[in-house]
């Protein structure tokens, strides 16, 4: 099992939503889909890479063959999959504390949402309705949601360089070149693996680093 | 529905897996040890898989009893009714669900459209087992139901759309380039950081043409090499 890969961490949650409260839940992703300003919370939240809401009504559960015996349930269900950065906890805490209310339209009509505060009952409900990842793949695992969005900062601007200054005098070339460099000195920095964000973390590197071996 | 985002696409599969057992082992067990051998990171299949970005698999098991207190908004409505009536209480308390199948979910983000990537998945999907065995797609699926039905990559792009279900809302909150656009810019962003550090305190004159030597090197506008390779998980 490993919710993790690299700097990333997968979240998959899946929650009971009544079948006949399915609609308003559609509704707002719509709105939310059709408003982008309803999803600054999450661009804030410069730590996701992907994250998206899935609902199966009760009767959708994929069915393919006679012999695969009929889902019969009380409930439709919600199913959400994130990816981001940092550990469970800050993750889980940052919602909380940094969009409260769009988190609670999304999973108000859930049964038993206690609402992302307080805390203590919103992480007892994220943990309880978790599912483990047994395979988790991430293309640039040394990289932050943060590292892919620097790089496109630094390609384009080290493109743009090239084509404006590179056969300049060299005095002119070094004045631009210092410019360049004060202008990117946020975006700039040698990826490593994973700092320790958690215990678990580092228990995947291990595992990794052991499985090299034998 | 919101499958896409920008140029993202995210994929959700729920693959039935057969309620039979191999000895006294389910077969959803089998599958879910196979997913937990998978190797990861570049050596990981999905690493050959092409345009994928994130991606994961897991058992689902069953679905989760709602027994926790909260806050509900129906739910505390029914604490009303309850002074009257105690069928109506119990009626709002939370009920129990089981599913009759254990599902193989994948959940990927991946660039560009499903076909193209669903037929990368089929032909690349590749990696060796912990017992030193090739393997492909098949061992994965292998014991889902109606899979034995799949036999090239037309099929196993029907099944998948058969497992397939709809996100009622995707954010991609990465940039919204190709992969390997992405990888390309994480290898210059590495490189050319190395670089500025390696030369600070020089004369223009070194500076500049170690520059040029450097642009050579890096070819920041070729995205095939030099680059970073997916997966790649030591600097």
């Amino acid at each position: 099992m490993s919710n993790i890969a690299g700097k990333a961490y997968a979240m998959n949650v899946i929650t009971p939503i009544r079948w006949y409260m399915v609609w308003i839940n559609r509704l707002i992703f719509k709105i939310a889909l059709s408003n982008p300003s309803t999803l600054k919370g999450l661009i804030t939240l410069s730590l996701i890479h992907y994250a998206r809401w899935v609902i199966i009504p009760r009767d959708s559960f994929p069915r393919l063959d006679p012999s695969q015996p009929k889902e019969e349930l009380n409930y439709s269900y919600m199913l959400f999959f994130s990816n981001f950065n940092g550990s469970w906890d800050q993750y889980v805490d940052s919602f909380t504390f940094a969009i409260p209310s769009g988190l609670d339209l999304f999973w108000k009509w859930n049964v038993r949402y206690p609402k992302s505060v307080p805390l203590t009952p919103f992480h007892d409900y994220i943990r309880h309705n978790q599912i483990d990842t047994a395979h988790y793949y991430n293309a640039y695992p040394m990289a932050a949601s943060n590292d892919v969005k620097s790089a496109k900062i630094v390609k384009k601007a080290l493109i743009d360089f090239n084509a404006t200054s590179a056969d300049k005098a060299p005095e002119d070339f070094l004045n631009d070149y210092n410019k360049l460099l004060n202008n990117l000195q946020h975006h700039f920095g040698d990826m490593r693996p994973t700092p320790i964000v958690s215990l678990s973390a580092d228990a995947v590197r291990k595992r990794h680093l052991q499985s090299q071996i034998d | 529905m919101a499958t896409k985002s920008g140029n993202a696409t995210a994929l959700t599969v729920l693959s039935p897996i057969k309620n039979g057992a191999v000895d006294e082992t389910s077969y959803a067990d089998i599958t879910r040890e196979r997913c937990l051998r998978l190797p990861i990171h570049e050596n990981s299949p999905l690493s050959k898989v092409p345009n994928t970005y994130l991606a994961r698999l897991f058992i689902l098991d069953d679905v989760f009893y709602e027994s926790l207190p909260a806050n509900d908004a129906v739910f505390n409505f029914s604490d009303i009714t309850s002074l009257f009536s105690d069928s109506a209480r119990k009626k709002a308390l939370p009920r129990k669900d089981h599913l009759k199948s254990k599902y193989l979910v994948l959940s990927s983000n991946f660039y560009g459209n499903l076909e193209d990537y669903l037929v990368g998945m089929w032909e690349k999907w590749s990696y060796v087992d912990h017992e030193g065995n090739q393997r492909d797609i098949r061992h994965i699926w292998e014991h889902c139901v109606a899979f034995d039905r799949v036999t090239d990559s037309a099929s196993f792009i029907s099944y998948i759309k058969r497992c397939q279900l709809d996100a009622s809302l995707f954010f991609n909150g990465s940039t919204d380039d190709s992969l390997q656009e992405q990888l390309k810019s994480l290898y210059l962003k590495q490189e050319f950081t190395r670089f500025a550090v390696e030369h600070q305190g020089k004369s223009a004159a070194e500076i500049q043409q170690a520059f040029k030597a450097f642009i050579e090197r890096a070819q920041p506008e070729n995205l095939e090499s030099p680059t970073w390779s997916p997966g790649k998980s030591t600097p």
